[in-house]
């Protein structure tokens, strides 16, 4: 099991390493809704709740270009069929939600500092903010990665994805944005935080066991 | 049936307690009488996701074809659960314009349907896109679960998020119906009718669908 997870793993950042595709696309949707916004902001410094709303919506809507992507390649590509013989499920899923939540992890790096620089944002509590991001990305990638083996299966529509997971990630979203607001203010609460890393182990304990049912073929 | 009598029975009931015998409430007037309609409505949407949620739970766990039609239970559950829904919001918008004079505030309640919404149009985007494939059923009830298990983190975002505009009668932090009795007593009986009607709506939906089924069924054949 240990080793099917590994070298699943070892697969998907191979691949991804060659091509690039997920997270190129993702950073670059963020570096232009970031460049876009600190534009039309015409250098006017915006409040601190405007600053986490606008933060979490480049964040979110990057994620959801790239995340799909794990699951979409492997129908598209014709391989899926081979993982569900060589793969048990549960190695897949583990596979894959590492894999997302090390794009979106990669995809907040790069957003956040240039978000900084951008837009002009004084961060009272960095180690709050960087908590706040973190334990935010680690719950979209969560719900997200069952979202998008449902989105493969699917056919892999267009924004379907987006369609299907907004609800679902609406909870975390809304709470990353007053954790990254109050973060910018100067608290330090970890409410927030402790909110999204329950919202993720809930997730991810669902999908495991949904995980089955979505993947295998009958 | 007797699902049918209860329904022919307590429907009326309903009505007539709703409009005849309960009071208009010292504030809210004649208005208030949406009170028996509205809270029901809302009520069903609620309570046919969470019949949906336990249908697509058994469809999935059963694997010795103990539960074959439902499928079609989940989804009739979710189709009514939308009606509902709509019907609620609909009545608690001419409600709000009346008393809070705007049809939209984004009130708790307000925004939690409105959440409950995009979970039945994400639900039905998604059935749209599987039409015609085999896993179209295992597919829509693993997405009916997962929404189902974010909902207990919206009870505790969404009112943090906005402040609450609803009347303290019926929603109040001890839990309890601070109505006149005959109001509480028409609420009480206009929620047992409107759960019996969505029952019973929901076994005719059910009998047309294995209809359907038998149909498309012979027509292959």
């Amino acid at each position: 099991m240990l080793n099917a997870i590994i070298s699943n793993i070892v697969k998907d950042f191979r691949i991804e390493f060659r091509s690039r595709f997920a997270v190129n696309i993702a950073l670059s949707f963020a570096a232009i809704t970031t460049l876009a916004i600190s534009l039309t902001a015409g250098g006017v410094r915006l409040g601190s709740q405007t600053q986490a709303m606008l933060f979490w919506i480049i964040l979110f809507f990057s994620a959801m270009n790239g995340l799909a992507h794990v699951f979409t390649r492997e129908e598209e590509e014709g391989t899926a069929l081979f993982l569900r013989v060589t793969s048990p499920a549960a190695a897949v899923y583990t596979a894959k939600l590492t894999f997302n939540i090390a794009v979106i992890f990669i995809i907040a790096a790069v957003i956040s500092p240039l978000y900084v620089f951008f837009l002009n944002v004084d961060l009272v509590a960095p180690s709050a903010f960087a908590a706040a991001v973190c334990a935010g990305s680690l719950a979209i990638a969560s719900s997200a990665t069952v979202l998008a083996a449902i989105v493969a299966r699917a056919g892999g529509r267009g924004s379907l994805f987006t369609i299907i997971s907004f609800p679902v990630v609406l909870p975390p979203l809304w709470v990353a944005i007053g954790a990254t607001r109050a973060s910018i203010s100067g608290s330090t609460s970890t409410e927030g935080v402790i909110f999204l890393l329950a919202f993720s182990g809930a997730l991810v304990a669902v999908s495991y066991m949904l995980f089955g049912h979505i993947w295998i073929e009958e | 049936m007797l699902i049918t009598r209860l329904v022919y029975i307590f429907m009326p009931t309903a009505v007539i307690m709703a409009f005849c015998y309960a009071p208009a409430a010292a504030v809210l007037g004649e208005t208030s009488r949406l009170l028996y309609f509205h809270v029901p409505l809302a009520w069903i949407s609620v309570m046919a996701f969470a019949v949906s949620g336990v249908a697509a739970m058994l469809f999935l766990a059963d694997k010795k074809s103990r539960f074959t039609r439902m499928e079609d239970s989940f989804h009739n559950s979710a189709s009514l659960g939308t009606l509902t829904a709509v019907l609620a919001t609909a009545s608690g918008s001419v409600w709000a314009k009346l008393m809070w004079g705007s049809y939209w505030n984004w009130d708790p309640r307000q925004t939690s349907i409105v959440i409950l919404l995009l979970i039945y149009s994400a639900y039905f985007s998604l059935r749209s896109a599987l039409e015609g494939k085999p896993a179209r059923g295992r597919l829509s009830a693993a997405y009916i679960i997962i929404a189902m298990t974010a909902m207990p983190f919206f009870v505790f975002v969404v009112p943090r998020v906005f402040p609450s505009l609803h009347p303290d009668p019926v929603i109040n932090p001890d839990m309890k119906i601070h109505l006149e009795i005959e109001m509480k007593l028409t609420l009480l009986i206009s929620v047992v009718a409107f759960s019996l009607l969505y029952f019973y709506l929901l076994e005719i939906l059910n009998r047309l669908s294995r209809i359907r089924n038998a149909v498309e069924v012979q027509h292959h054949e």
